[in-house]
């Protein structure tokens, strides 16, 4: 009874509500709107229905009445009166949906076939057939690429099996190899040093014998010496002078050469490196002059006093009171430096900038520890390569456009193996038609040994010479064997996956040109950033994540005001090793696509033509209406 | 070879500085102090008992009190005022108008031949406000306590008087015939610097950090003190990044001692403690006590101003002596320029004192529904992939959103009203693609101006000669974000026209009905001027220079781009225009925020007594950058800033293009939940929301309030500015610490108070210690209130505009509550032509009664909505009901217990009408069974 006065005020409501009756209300063309296929059960069992959450029981009057019983929306899933509910549309010709219940009747078509919209305030018409079709035609040739990397990707998983193997077994012959190199090597050392010993003690005997010869010199010899250390001294004396120099330009206005001056502060910043720290402060310095434009005169005193500044700290302070006298600076100076605190862009010229910025950051680089990455945030674009529930109307698309690489003609982005510092020469020992290298240096030293006679005063000189030839020739090539066993152990501790499918990556490097930048990716090496004679790094090879789909550079140049550079590749399905859309969504975050027949795995192709297998089922029984 | 080496040492500072980050922060010695400010210098040192003014001749004329202020004869040589010029009469005027406002004008008398004409701001004062003058016939005489001579006294309104005292010269404001409440020069600190001719060998010229300036008219500041009686506390002057009670800038026990600086300043990383000046400057000063009440004193002036609070025993030592008062505060200002236009507002009450500021300088212009939603702004979005990237995440994780906004980055080479060709080749079918979701953007044009030939903007500026002059009278040429710039001189109408011209889609080529705009660097800010802004001997339009009218330069350029969208919607679209620079009456023309703000406590923790001072002092609509605009926020504040910003009545997230991308999914899942969670609550409460716009449309007064303006008597909350009121019936404290556990909130007033998301009662008039958890900071109803929301979450506003509402009535100790809802079609005007929806509801005796409130302006429009009301929520009802009636219908409908929020976890059960389904716009009442 209750019920009944309830349903008749319910339907009085409408009526008072609304000065017109929509066309739309509930029930009961709409009471099942919004359920998907596999919880009609659900919904159609009985009178009286759970909510899925188990908070509350509802009626079948409130199914679909436009009022949110159920807090998780298990009685509304056709209107929007539950936050948390979720409208299924059928989209026949297409693929079904989830939307948010917030879609629905918001006045926006999100289904294809325009069932979220059923109030009549506006017509959405069916486009699921078209765009079905588009899908599926899209969701072909994704599944042909798929078909083919597969298969490209076999291969690539053999090759990369039998070139691991050769790599393994180089490796272990070049540790045999090592070892008993080592061994010679140890032996030649051994006779060298008798051999120098040997002669040590006949140079010493003849030496005797020349010094009393030539004491009557030993007045003139004296002489020399004592010019030598002359010379020492005036060395000191340059030296103070130098000092007072800078005490001078303390304070003076001297607008004399304050290179140095600078120069010599910054070694005292960097002790130990001052050498080519300098050098490289001048030479960056140079080239900016060269090209600067920027009005020079307006330096002040105050600028240049800093030599009176020791300590590093107090040096950095000094180079602040400069930026920030700002009294001296041209007008256009002053705009630029006061632009740059939001901007962050150097006040100088772009090169000397990011010149500027690896100078810097040189030494910092070192200091880095590893690990800045933790706060991963799946920055920009999130992940995309998965069929998680998806309830916007783009997303299918938007899958198909994301997940696979449709064929790109274009070959300008090739890769190419990177000039790499492991290509040793290492033919004359590698041959492996002649294996026998070694047994026959073996054979050598053996029988040189034997050759030489150490008990011979004075050394046979030819013999000795043999010796120490054979001797630094084994040294090189054991210091060359042990080089190329860092070099393969370096490469064999890599992770290449489950399948070693990646390989073939380790020597390979992938560019892509945009704009005016060159992008150069290594993987398990760096990713830099090239703009003509340029470089800048944006990362050093980090690690894989999420399931080898991505690649994670770290740790690069650091950024003016911001973080080091990184830079993420996301890999996805294609023919090709190919890097593409590199992007900086976040200052100095980098992000890049790389294509590679590596990621066409075959369970995500059998998903791939279930899903179709499914569309096609699916095909609608009306289309010959349409 | 010498000036290569000094190339190299520049490059060289320049590469070592550019490795430390933190050198840049508040340039503290770009900017003057008082002692470096010789006006200000002068004017502080002076000893009360200075001013040797007397008022003479006074009459009643042209409606007005008018009177010669003329130094005694026996001080005219005092050697500060050998200068003849000095010594010529000034005149007075004193005004009456409605309401319980005087106005004071002081200034030199034109018939003696000055210089130039002093600066008076034009277009501040609604020209409605003059006809609200009232027309004095006489005024009356007498001798005050022991005065050798007489005081004029005029009516004012009921109650109260003012009075000019003649000698020594005084003006005050009394209640009848006793307690004073405002005076002016009550101590003898008036001083008014005369222009003068320069003769040879007079240097004026000021130098400051290598800037120049000329000022070829010689000092002429003009200083006084101003005393607010029975006060306890003193607000608003803004902008200021500092507490909502100002404190004593000099006196007894004060360190650094430095007045609040009004100047307008594009400061660089402000520090979150300062009385510095920042980007606006409204000379607005508001009192409040707890016997006497409130009252308020305006300046309209648009120079540097410097205003000390001095703290009690500041004047220990001066011999003088005010009539005895309880409680009274003195303050002293200081203006570089301009004249006395000086506003006395009597109160009593806070919303009594922001209605006489408004009356006089305009109430708040009522914002576009969309302008009240979610914003998502960041420098910048890149291309217009960016943008839709993003408009789709925001899809993809069913938040909420109605605008996003473009930086400067969007433009072809900084030249507004541009789009670089490369980045955003489709601008209209950009705005399309997002107006079809019901979105809006929102793009930047500021007002420096690109020197570049090519640029049609700045060939026509120069042509027609529209841009500020330097001294010598050539365009002033500034250094801004496109390197050498010019800027429009918007004082000049004719040029305000022509600049509000350009925002028509034809000439704003790229534009559409969806697009808004972006005021920003209006201070105006020059990277290479004298404290990052114009010099002051710039020339306007009639030789009015820099100084004169600096402040309210940002406030002119507002003005005439809202002009502009204006036109753009041939006067039927509401403009929507953000800008950072403000001045009094900013409030007309738009939303403010507080600039560039920094992602740290201290800054979520000041960015409400900041915006609680603009609104006090009339700009209702401003917000801060939630999440701070520089640096990286950790998780849990950028989290506690949506908390809090979803409360702000301007809420938009920046940040600067250094930072890492944080649009509200990028910090995981569950803080994507809480910001989300943040969200909906604002657009839960939009219809709440929109309500308080145009109360504060209507009346001035704001719509988030400190906790006194509610609970004027309660001594508690006079100094309280963590937390503040949404309205009269919402209270809000927000967290300002990382990982907070319990935070103290003080609840005032005798009613309790409801959890606004658990429904939980807390009893009112105490401090209470509550466990905070990361999900919400906390908020309460007031219990006496009705809070109308809207439910159902969409994608923007647009969506919401025919869902049905939600009351949330929480009643009072005597079962009853009252509240508001006002609907228009959220978009044109009509609403001022009556075309609007606005119903009081109340509930008492177990009824609830919808009843119209009776339109405000006669129009005849008429605003039809179809809405309905799907839940009415009753906390803290005795009594269990079961059942409604509804009258007239007679339908009964069924009352249950359902959630607070709906939601998981959506709070506890409540008393729920469940369906009643009645019109909004339509009378009714419901009968509780």
């Amino acid at each position: 009874m209750k019920n009944k006065i309830l349903q008749l005020s319910l339907v009085l409501c409408f009526f008072s509500a609304t000065s017109t009756v929509r066309s739309a209300s509930p029930p009961p063309k709409y009471q099942f709107i919004g359920i998907a296929p596999q919880d009609e059960r659900y919904y159609k069992s009985s009178e009286v229905i759970k909510c899925k959450d188990g908070s509350k029981k509802f009626s079948k009057a409130q199914l679909n009445d436009d009022f949110c019983d159920c807090p998780d929306g298990t009685d509304e899933p056709g209107t929007s009166a539950c936050p948390n509910g979720k409208f299924y549309c059928q989209n026949a010709g297409h693929v079904p949906q989830q939307l948010f219940s917030s879609r629905v009747n918001d006045g926006i078509c999100d289904c294809c076939d325009g069932s979220d919209e059923y109030d009549g305030k506006v017509k959405c018409p069916n486009t699921c057939w078209e765009a079905g079709k588009v899908f599926r035609d899209k969701l072909k040739r994704k599944i042909a690429t798929y078909q083919e990397g597969v298969s490209i990707r076999k291969q690539e998983v053999e090759q990369a099996k039998l070139a691991m193997a050769k790599d393994e077994a180089e490796l272990s012959k070049l540790q045999h190899e090592e070892k008993i190199l080592k061994g010679l090597v140890q032996q030649l050392k051994e006779r060298k040093e008798q051999i120098d010993k040997a002669e040590e003690k006949e140079r010493l005997r003849k030496e005797k014998e020349e010094k009393e010869k030539k004491e009557a010199e030993n007045e003139a010899k004296q002489e020399r010496s004592e010019a030598v250390e002359k010379a020492d001294g005036e060395d000191e004396l340059t030296e103070s002078k130098y000092d007072d120099k800078i005490g001078l330009l303390q304070d003076s206005t001297s607008d004399q050469d304050v290179v140095e001056d600078q120069d010599r502060l910054a070694a005292e910043d960097e002790p130990s490196d001052t050498f080519q720290y300098e050098d490289s402060m001048v030479h960056h310095a140079e080239q900016h002059t060269a090209k600067e434009t920027v009005e020079s005169a307006a330096i002040s005193d105050a600028e240049l006093d800093v030599g009176s500044k020791a300590t590093s700290d107090d040096f950095m302070d000094s180079g602040k009171d400069a930026s920030e006298n700002t009294e001296a600076l041209s007008r256009e100076e002053l705009g630029r430096l006061v632009a740059s605190r939001w901007t962050g862009e150097n006040t100088g010229k772009e090169t000397g900038d990011s010149d500027a910025e690896k100078n810097n950051n040189h030494e910092d680089h070192e200091e880095m520890t590893k690990g800045t990455h933790d706060e991963e945030y799946d920055g920009y674009a999130s992940e995309t390569d998965d069929d998680h529930q998806r309830y916007d109307d783009d997303s299918v698309e938007d899958e198909a456009d994301e997940d696979f690489v449709e064929e790109h003609h274009d070959d300008s982005d090739s890769p190419y193996k990177p000039e790499s510092d492991t290509e040793l020469d290492l033919s004359d020992m590698t041959t492996p038609s002649n294996p026998s290298w070694l047994e026959k240096i073996q054979q050598t030293v053996w029988n040189m040994l034997q050759a030489v006679n150490l008990f011979q005063t004075p050394v046979n000189q030819s013999e000795a010479a043999v010796v120490r030839k054979e001797y630094d020739e084994s040294s090189t090539k054991l210091s060359k064997i042990q080089a190329r066993i860092s070099t393969l152990t370096r490469k064999l501790k890599q992770d290449f996956g489950p399948d070693r499918e990646f390989y073939s990556f380790y020597d390979q490097c992938f560019e892509s040109k945009q704009n005016k930048y060159v992008y150069k990716v290594c993987p398990y090496k760096q990713a830099s950033q090239v703009e003509g004679h340029s470089t800048t790094r944006l990362g050093q090879w980090d690690k894989f994540e999420d399931s080898y789909k991505v690649m994670i550079f770290a740790n690069g140049d650091r950024c003016w005001n911001g973080p080091d550079r990184s830079l993420k590749v996301k890999l996805r399905c294609g023919l090709k090793n190919e890097v593409t859309d590199v992007d900086e969504p976040s200052r100095c975050e980098y992000i890049a696509l790389l294509s590679t027949p590596v990621l066409c795995l075959e369970g995500k192709l059998k998903e791939l033509e279930h899903k179709l297998d499914l569309m096609n089922m699916e095909q609608p029984r009306n289309h010959d209406e349409l | 070879m010498k000036i290569q080496m000094r190339n190299l040492t520049l490059l060289l500072f320049v590469l070592l500085s550019s490795q430390l980050t933190s050198v840049f922060s508040w340039k503290k010695d770009e900017f003057r102090n008082c002692n470096q400010t010789p006006f200000c210098k002068r004017a502080r040192n002076r000893n009360p008992g200075f001013c040797t003014l007397e008022a003479h001749d006074v009459s009643i004329s042209a409606g007005e009190l008018t009177a010669k202020l003329s130094p005694k004869k026996s001080h005219q040589d005092n050697p500060d005022q050998q200068d003849e010029d000095q010594v010529k009469p000034l005149i007075l005027s004193l005004s009456v108008f409605q309401d319980g406002i005087v106005r004071l004008k002081i200034d030199e008398d034109p018939k003696l031949d000055p210089p130039k004409k002093r600066f008076e701001v034009p277009e501040v004062i609604l020209p409605e406000f003059l006809n609200k003058k009232i027309w004095l016939q006489r005024h009356s005489t007498e001798t005050i306590g022991g005065d050798n001579s007489p005081s004029s006294i005029v009516y004012v309104a009921d109650g109260y008087e003012a009075v000019l005292r003649h000698d020594p010269f005084e003006v005050y404001v009394r209640e009848k015939g006793g307690n004073r409440v405002v005076s002016l020069n009550s101590h003898g600190l008036f001083d008014f610097e005369q222009l003068r001719v320069k003769k040879e060998g007079d240097d004026w010229e000021e130098r400051f950090k290598g800037h120049t300036d000329t000022r070829p008219y010689g000092p002429q500041s003009i200083s006084f003190d101003v005393s607010f009686y029975g006060s306890d506390f003193v607000y608003g002057i803004p902008e200021h990044a500092s507490s909502l009670a100002l404190k004593p800038t000099k006196g007894p026990g004060v360190e650094e001692s430095e007045p609040y600086r009004l100047f307008n300043l594009d400061v660089f990383e402000y520090i979150h403690d300062s009385p510095f000046g920042l980007y606006g400057s409204i000379p607005f000063m508001i009192s409040h006590g707890k016997y006497r009440g409130t009252s308020g004193f305006f300046w309209l002036n648009a120079a540097e101003m410097q205003i000390d609070v001095l703290g009690s025993g500041w004047n220990a030592d001066s011999g003088i002596s005010l009539p005895s008062s309880q409680s009274r505060i003195d303050t002293l200002w200081m203006s570089e320029a301009g004249i006395v236009d000086a506003f006395f507002f009597v109160g009593p009450k806070p919303k009594d004192v922001v209605r006489q500021y408004t009356t006089v300088t305009g109430t708040p212009a009522m914002p576009q529904l969309f302008a009240a939603g979610y914003h998502q702004c960041r420098w910048n979005y890149r291309d217009e992939e960016d943008v839709e990237n993003v408009d789709s995440k925001f899809d993809e994780h069913d938040i909420p959103y109605d605008v996003l906004w473009l930086d400067i980055e969007h433009t072809d080479g900084k030249k507004y009203f541009t789009w670089d060709p490369v980045l955003f080749p489709h601008p209209e079918e950009m705005q399309r693609k997002l107006a079809a979701k019901g979105r809006h953007m929102v793009t930047i044009v500021d007002p420096h101006i690109k020197r570049d030939e090519s640029f049609h903007l700045h060939k026509e500026a120069t042509q027609k000669g529209y841009y500020v002059k330097d001294a010598s009278g050539n365009d002033y040429d500034g250094w801004c974000w496109p390197g050498s710039s010019s800027y429009p001189d918007m004082l000049n109408e004719e040029i305000r026209s022509w600049w509000a011209d350009k925002f028509s889609f034809g000439n704003y080529v790229g534009s559409t009905p969806s697009l808004y705009i972006w005021n920003d660097m209006n201070e105006p800010s020059v990277f290479n001027g004298p404290e990052v802004t114009m010099p002051r001997d710039a020339l306007h339009e009639g030789g009015v220079e820099h100084r004169e009218l600096h402040n309210a330069y940002g406030y002119y350029f507002h003005m005439a781009s809202t002009e502009g969208l204006l036109k753009r919607g041939d006067g039927k679209d509401r403009p929507f225009v953000l800008s950072r620079a403000l001045f009094a009456g900013s409030q007309r023309h738009g939303a403010i925020w507080t600039g560039d703000n920094t992602a740290d406590w201290d800054h979520l923790r000041v960015s409400v007594p900041m915006i609680l001072t603009l609104g006090l002092t009339g700009i209702s609509f401003a917000g801060a950058d939630v999440g701070g605009f520089f640096g990286n926020p950790e998780p849990g504040l950028w989290v506690r800033w949506y908390q809090l910003g979803a409360f702000y009545p301007f809420f938009r997230g920046h940040a600067h293009q250094d930072t890492k991308r944080r649009e509200p999914w990028l910090f995981g899942e569950r803080n994507t939940e809480l910001v989300r969670d943040a969200i909906h609550m604002r657009y839960m409460l939009l219809p709440y929301f929109y309500t308080l716009f145009r109360e504060a449309n209507v009346s001035g007064v704001p719509v988030i309030r400190p906790l006194w303006m509610e609970f004027p008597s309660d001594e508690a909350t006079f100094s309280n500015d963590e937390a503040f009121m949404v309205g009269s019936s919402l209270l809000v404290q927000g967290v300002y610490t990382e990982r907070a556990k319990h935070v103290s909130v003080y609840l005032p007033g005798k009613e309790s108070w409801y959890d606004l998301r658990t429904g939980e009662v807390f009893k009112g008039g105490k401090t209470h210690k509550l466990e905070v958890s990361e999900e919400s900071v906390p908020a309460f109803q007031r219990a006496g209130t009705i809070i109308p929301r809207k439910d159902r979450f969409r994608r923007s506003s647009t969506q919401m505009t025919n869902d049905p509402y939600t009351l949330v009535i929480a009643l009072n100790s005597t079962q009853e509550a009252e509240g508001e809802l006002y609907v228009d079609d959220g978009k044109s005007f009509e609403f001022a032509k009556g075309a609007y929806i606005h119903r009081r509801f109340t509930f008492s005796d177990g009824l609830l009664t919808s009843i119209s409130i009776p339109p405000t302006s006669p129009g005849k429009a008429r605003f039809s909505s179809e809405c309905i009301i799907e839940r009415i929520i009753l906390i803290g009802y005795s009594v269990k009901p079961k059942t409604a009636l509804i009258e007239p219908s007679n339908q009964k409908v069924e009352i249950e217990l359902g959630p607070l929020l709906v939601k998981p976890r959506g709070g506890s059960a409540v008393t729920t009408v469940r369906k009643p389904n009645i019109p909004i716009a339509g009378d009714w009442t419901i009968k509780i069974l």
